[in-house]
Formats: C-alpha cells, structure tokens, sequence
C-alpha cells in the first residue's frame, strides 16, 4: 500500500518512521507500525497527543480549541489523533522515546483496594494490581480505568509513584453522570475488579532541567503534580519545587497530608492552596492557581522557573499568560 | 563541551576530544559544562581549605566534599545535569566555610588574611542558562592560545589524575580510612591548578608527585578493604545462574555490596556480581553471605545487553553506567556518586526498593537440565599470592618461571583491545600472567593452567587494588635483590578512563619502565608529551602481540 513517509523525532532524538496511509491519521499510522503514542481522546478534545509539525503539508481535522490552542496553529501545532499528512511529514514529539509503547497499551488486571472521600464529591481510590506487583510508570502517567462488563474507559492520572507492591493511587472527582465515577459512587466496593490499561501519557518532569520547578494543580488535576512532588522526594532531586493547588471552595481542597509528607522529606518544598469562593472560615488567598503564580513569581529573585501545569484547559492558558517567560509543561484535562 | 578525558574521545578531528551536543560517552553538553564549572568551584574550595589547613585549621568535611564531587566527574560516574548544579552550590558553602575558618585562624595567628584569587572568588551565575555560559571560561582547555597544548594537555594529565587520586580515596572513605596527608595532596594539587600554572617542567614534576600521592591513596585503599573484609583469600566464583530471585550489584564499592548483603539476607533472594564487583566473592566477610551465589556478564561495555537480560534489579555502585536501556531503566538503581537522569537514586544505604523490585520480578528459573557449572578463580591478591613466594621465587629460579606479564587495568568498547586477549593467551606456558581490572574479561575465560601447582593466571583484584601488584612486585624484587624494574616482569595496561591515568603515574612514580600502553595514548597527550614520557620513563604504546612478547621475552641487553 502507498502512503506517505511520517519522521517523528523525540526529545531525546529517537527517530520514528512510519507510512501513513492517504486519509489515515499520524497516530493511527504509528499504532498500525506498532508504536502506541501518548493518547488519550483519539478525537481532538484531550490534547495529550499534542506534537509539532516541522515540514511537510497536512490537513487538521475537527478539535477543540481548548485542547490546541489557535495561537499554536502558524508554529505548527497539532494533534497526531487529528493530523492527516498530504505529503511527507516531518514533526517533534514532546516527550522520550520511553514514553511510547511498543506492542501497544499494556492491559492489567487489578482490583479495588480502598475508596476513601477526601473532599466534596472526590475520592481517593487505591488499586492494586493483581497480575504482578510490577508497577511503573513515570509520574504524570495516566492510565484507564474500565470496570468489567460496563466497557466504559476514563483516564485518570496516577497520584503516587512507581513501585513494586503493584499499588496506585488515584483523586477522583465524582460525577453522578460519569462513566466510570459514576458508578464508582454508587456500587463499586473493596475488592471489586478493575481492569487497567496503561500506563500512558507524555505528561512528566523534565529529567535534565536545571530550573525550580513549580507545579500548578486545579481540583483533581493534583494527582500528576503529587506524583511528580513525592518522586522528587524519593529520589532527593535538588531542584528547588513549589505547588500551587487551587479548588472552588474549602469544602474542595484536599491533599493537605500528603503534601505535608513530602516536605518533611524534601526540604525545599514548599506549596499553597487557593479557592475562588471563601467561607467564613478561610484565612487563606482567594483566587486561582494563576492568581497565586503571578503573585509568587512577582517576588522571585531566582532562575525562572519551569512550570508543570495539571487543570482544566482555562487555568492552563491562564498560567501561561501570568508567565510568558518560563517553559510550561502542562497536561489539560476535561470533565469524563 | 569539550572532553578528552578518556581513551573512547572522539579522534575524527584534528584535534582529539568530544565538542558535539553528547560525547562518546553518552555525556551532554550541559553535563559536561556543569562538570567543567565543578571542577572549577572545587579549585575554590581547596584554595582556601589549604590555607586554612597551613594554619591548623583543617576542615576534613571539605575535603571528603571534594574526593566525592570530583569523583562524580569521571568517565561513567553521573550523568545527571541537576546533581551538578546542585553541587556546585554545595562547593560554594564549602568554600565559604573553608574562608571562614581561614581568615579565623589566620587573625587568631596575627596576620591579616589574604583574598585568593581565581576560582577561590567565582561565583557561579544564579540563572542555568548564564551559569552554562560560563563554562567557556573554564573547560579543560581554557587558555589554549594563550599557553599551548603542551601546558593545556599536562594540565588535564593533572587533572585526570587528580580525579583518580580523588575515587579512590573516597573508596578508602566510605570504609572509614582517611587520611591528612592524601586531604592536603588532594587540595594542594586543586590549587596548584587553581593557578594555572604554565612551566612544562614543573607541570611534568608534580605530575609525578601526584603519582606518589596515588601510591599512598592505593595503599590506604588496601588496607581499607582487606582492614574491613579480610584479605582477598583464592575462590572459586559460580558464573552459571542459581535458580531463584536476583541482584545484580556491579560498580567497585564493596561497603554497598555488603549493605546489600545484609539487607538480603534470609530474604530468600540470590546476589550476583557484575564487571568490577568480581573480586568481592574472595573477601571472607563477603563470601561468607552465602546468597552471593556468582558473577554475571562480563566488563562494563556489555551492560546494555546483559542487564536487558537479567531477570532481576540492577544495582550500580560506581563507574561505571552506560546509558540505560528502555528495557531495564526501570529496574536499575544507581547510589553513591552514580547518577543518570530518570533512573531511581538511593542515597542513604537504604536499598528496600531493590528488594521489592527483586521479589517483583521473575529472578532466574529452573532449569531442566542445568549447564554444566562454570567457574573463575579470584582473590589472588598480595596476602595470597606472598603466602606462596618461596614456591615463586623457586620456581623462578629453577626455570620453571621464565618471565612474569601483568596485564591489566580498564577494558572497553573502542578497537584495538583484541590485543589484551591476543597477548595473555599468547603468553608461553612457562610465564605467569597477574591480572587486575576489568580487562581480565578479555581473557579469564581461558584456562591457563599451573605451574607447580601454582595457577597460571592470577587475579589480584579490581583496578582498586593496584597496591597488591606494586606489593607483589615489590617483594619479588627484595627475593632477588634487584630493582622492579630488573626482575623478568612486563606491564601490558589497558586504560579507559582516569582511574588508570592515575594508577599510570604511581608506576611511573616507583620508577617502572618499560610501561606498555593501550589501546591508544590519551588524546590529551600531544606528540611533544609522549615524546618526553617515552625519553624519560620508556613508555610505549601496544603493537603487534606476538611481536610485544617476543620482544619482552628476550634476555636482556638483546
């Protein structure tokens, strides 16, 4: 079959060559050759399988302007799960060559460890894998999570880090609609069944920067940002970190404990909670994850910071507006 | 970037050395720069600590700092940009301390403390970016036009072997054996640097005395080892699998093997060597946790494929890492001054992640019909080996020993290493061959045989314990009343990285001529270096070797 030659370059210069068929998406292309490339949506709405093209003509079909930006159009934005190339094609993918999945999405089996409510209409779920203690991932992966014979699959981002007792830790905000939230509110109990494909995704701290890192969590987006927090607590990294949590009301936040455990183990950690709307009992700033960034970066004396950003598609352009001149890592994510 | 330290440096150019965006090595650019400036704020550090020292106003703790930091800067040591960045501002605290205490000491003395001048003043740029840029100013060959290569290239040859010197102190450290004399060498010989120096002949002078200062380094070593685990006693070593959960240590140190030992232990999980940690299996203390079953794989440039392989987590304790593979980047662990950029640090001894990923992973399975046990003989270190040498030196005398090669030191990827094999196995049945480093795998494979009962090939050890064969050489020299360099004995080394640079200049130093070198000389040393190492010390680099044997087997004044 005829198609066109797609060169797909990594950060870490690992270079992917596949034939795309005529009509045929990059990222169809790649998981025909095998290669299973960060993705979640596959239909233009969720942004993670965001690349840049750097030659070669290509059509973009129908996505959301929340998940690519039109400002990223001329510099040759794009979503693999939305680009059909009408020539050869050159393009960037922002992430390792460790982040793509030969042979596919791997499927785990699992099961419900516990459920536990740690703020208004949000759990925290433990899973634990059952197939093999074997569990790695990089923080700021995601898997998805299907409950047996509903065949409904969300994704959600892991909270802890990898680990060999087979454990993963999610935030989940319940949605009396959702999918999967849904009936994790109603019926799902300790024990149940789970199935669990991934890990996935490009989101992650990049390994070689020298820079503060500051991370910027909305609601549940959290959970990367406190993987990357407690890796970099295991792993001692000097870079000095800061969070920036932000939820719509008290009743919201949480993830206070947890946030406390990884600065008594990483020194120079520090991090804040924000809410749009105060009760009579908040002390704390009333605002945005943004709001909090531009206050902090105003009072900074040190090296920019690179920004690692979790929330839903405004509060990742606001952040990029208050700090047009740090390097954003961010990972958007939409109500499932 | 610019880098030379190690033999795989890129020679494609006119003038040898890595100046692209990663180096032969695997190393990047900004690793690489970072690594520059460190060096550089440890020249700061050692400065002022030697001047606070000469007021009796020694601050050890800067100096373990500068036997560490420096020790990370090693060919396949760490490759994490942001340790670094981190050190370097841990050296400027060192420093700043190290001032303090000088200027303390020196008004308490009476005198008004001088500034210092050079790297003991730099301050490293806040923002990443500008701290890179300032690498220029002080890479290995900063000052080239201004001084020439000779004086650039016997610089590096100081500072290569000052970063040997520093690896094997603080090997001798972490087993609790420091020294004042090996601290004021190490910070005399930074801020000797400090200077730039530019007269050739001194530069060559004191390039020798760090040799000397290697010799006491080696020799603490030594003693830090044998002092913690006995001395090395002959054993056989396993290298076929035992079915059961794995993990492979590999690296030089031997306090984190035993950390791991004892970790391990009744934990139902097997211990397996790998490149440099061979020789661990013949320390009694060491061999007695019978869950160090064997030695996996061979020297360090075959990791990628052996670790891939192995069914169990790494565990790398030294130099020296490669680039992990995406297969096993998961399971490899680095501690110590070890780094790669997303691979999992453990830092405080503690190795449970090791463990669980052990007891998570498949380990060795059963085999139906297992193959045949294969085994390697070690531990012939100085103890062993003079527990024998009556029966040497009758041997020698008789005949029966004609003539003596060690051939040793680092193996390697580069070409030209066949050699190594070429000339053990070529070595005629009446000569012993000692052994020592990871070039051993070039040949330990091979069964050499006896004489008198006496195994024909020797292994004393790792690169580390150099010691034991200037002991062996020694004592075999007082047996005949000659010097080294008379006895029927040739040293044929390999060398890879600055380690062996400095183990090079200790033999210098005790005099050896007749060194042979390979696979290629350093690319730091220009044509006018090598023409005055060979004049001076008769150091000549591999040929032929049937030729080199023939040549070395002839008697004397032929």
């Amino acid at each position: 079959m005829t198609g066109h030659q797609v060169v797909l370059t990594t950060t870490d210069g690992a270079r992917l060559e596949l034939c795309c068929p005529p009509g045929g998406t990059v990222l169809e292309a790649a998981a025909e050759a095998g290669a299973a490339l960060p993705a979640s949506c596959k239909q233009g709405t969720c942004g993670s399988c965001h690349a840049t093209v750097t030659s070669g003509e290509y059509d973009l079909g129908p996505h959301s302007a929340l998940a690519l930006p039109p400002d990223e159009l001329p510099h040759g934005g794009v979503l693999l799960c939305r680009t059909v190339p009408c020539g050869p094609l050159t393009a960037e993918l922002p992430y390792p060559q460790s982040r793509i999945l030969y042979g596919g999405v791997p499927e785990r089996a699992a099961e419900v460890e516990s459920i536990t409510t740690v703020a208004r209409d949000t759990v925290r779920l433990v899973v634990t894998l059952t197939d093999s203690p074997d569990c790695q991932f990089d923080a700021g992966q995601f898997v998805e999570l299907e409950l047996p014979g509903t065949g409904a699959r969300r994704a959600y981002s892991l909270a802890n880090t990898g680990n060999w007792e087979g454990r993963m830790e999610f935030y989940i905000r319940l949605r009396p609609d959702g999918a999967f939230s849904g009936p994790l509110a109603e019926r799902v109990r300790p024990g149940d069944p789970l199935t669990v494909h991934g890990p996935q995704g490009a989101f992650g701290l990049h390994e070689t920067g020298l820079r503060p890192r500051w991370l910027l969590a909305g609601g549940t987006g959290l959970a990367p940002l406190l993987a990357m927090a407690r890796q970099m607590a295991e792993w001692q990294d000097p870079q000095p970190a800061r969070l920036f949590l932000g939820a719509n009301t008290p009743a919201d936040l949480f993830g206070d404990p947890e946030l406390k455990a990884v600065a008594a183990e990483l020194p120079s950690f520090q991090y804040e909670f924000t809410v749009r709307e105060a009760d009579p009992g908040w002390t704390g700033p009333v605002g945005t994850p943004a709001d909090l960034l531009a206050r902090a970066l105003s009072a900074h004396t040190g090296p920019a910071p690179d920004l690692y950003v979790c929330g839903p598609p405004p509060m990742v352009d606001a952040v990029r507006r208050a700090a047009p001149d740090c390097q954003v890592f961010h990972e958007r994510f939409l109500a499932t | 970037m610019f880098c030379y330290q190690c033999e795989q440096t890129d020679r494609t150019g006119t003038v040898p050395g890595c100046a692209g965006a990663i180096g032969n090595c695997g190393k990047d650019a900004a690793t690489s720069d970072l690594q520059d400036l460190l060096i550089h704020a440890a020249k700061g550090v050692a400065q002022y600590a030697a001047e606070a020292r000469a007021l009796g106003a020694a601050d050890d703790e800067a100096d373990r700092f500068l036997l560490y930091s420096v020790f990370t800067t090693l060919t396949n040591v760490n490759f994490n940009p942001s340790r670094f960045g981190a050190m370097i501002q841990q050296a400027v605290a060192h420093r700043d301390r190290a001032r303090a205490a000088y200027e303390q000491a020196a008004r308490a003395a009476g005198r008004e403390p001088r500034e210092l001048t050079g790297p003991a003043a730099w301050q490293p740029a806040a923002d990443p970016d500008a701290l890179l840029k300032q690498a220029a100013d002080v890479r290995v060959d900063a000052g080239l036009a201004l001084v020439g290569p000779d004086v650039v290239g016997l610089r590096s040859l100081h500072l290569y072997a000052l970063k040997g010197i520093c690896a094997y102190a603080h090997h001798a450290h972490v087993l609790g054996k420091e020294s004042a004399e090996v601290f004021a060498g190490v910070e005399d010989a930074l801020a000797y640097l400090a200077g730039e120096p530019t007269d050739a002949a001194e530069l060559l002078e004191r390039a020798v005395g760090l040799g000397r200062l290697n010799l006491t380094v080696m020799e603490l070593l030594d003693a830090a080892n044998t002092g913690a685990y006995g001395p090395q006693q002959p054993t056989a070593v396993r290298t076929t699998s035992v079915e059961g959960k794995a993990i492979l240590v590999s690296g030089h140190d031997l306090h984190d093997l035993e950390q791991l030992l004892e970790q391990t232990a009744g934990q139902g999980i097997n211990v397996y060597t790998h490149g440099e940690m061979l020789p661990a299996h013949a320390y009694p203390l060491l061999k007695a946790h019978p869950h160090l079953v064997g030695n996996y794989g061979g020297a360090w440039q075959d990791q990628q494929r052996e670790f891939a392989a192995f069914p169990g987590p790494i565990l790398m304790t030294s130099n020296c890492i490669i680039e992990p593979h995406v297969s096993y980047r998961r399971r490899i662990f680095t501690t110590g001054p070890v780094g790669w950029p997303g691979v999992r640090h453990l830092s405080e001894g503690d190795f449970t992640p090791v463990l669980q990923a052990a007891r998570a992973l498949p380990g060795f399975p059963a085999e139906p019909e297992p193959a045949p046990e294969k085994l390697l003989t070690v531990g012939f270190g100085a103890d062993a080996v003079l527990a024998v040498a009556d029966r040497v030196t009758a041997a020698v005398r008789s005949g029966a020993i004609r003539h003596f090669f060690l051939v040793g030191g680092c193996d390697g990827p580069t070409p030209g290493r066949d050699y190594y094999t070429e000339f053990a196995v070529g070595a005629p049945a009446d000569t012993m061959v000692l052994t020592l480093g990871c070039a051993k795998y070039r040949f330990n494979g091979h069964d050499f045989g006896e004489i008198g009962g006496i195994p024909r090939l020797l292994d004393l050890g790792q690169c580390n314990d150099t010691h034991s064969a200037i002991r062996i050489a020694v004592a075999l020299a007082e047996a005949f009343e000659c010097e080294v360099n008379d006895l029927p004995l040739t040293l044929v080394l390999s060398w890879t990285e600055q380690k062996a640079v400095a183990v090079l200049l200790a033999l210098l130093a005790l005099g050896i001529r007749n060194i042979h070198l390979g696979p290629t000389l350093p690319g730091f040393l220009t044509p006018d270096l090598v023409d005055a190492l060979v004049q001076r010390f008769d150091l000549r680099v591999i040929g032929d070797p049937a030729a080199d044997l023939a040549a070395a087997l002839e008697p004397a004044g032929q």
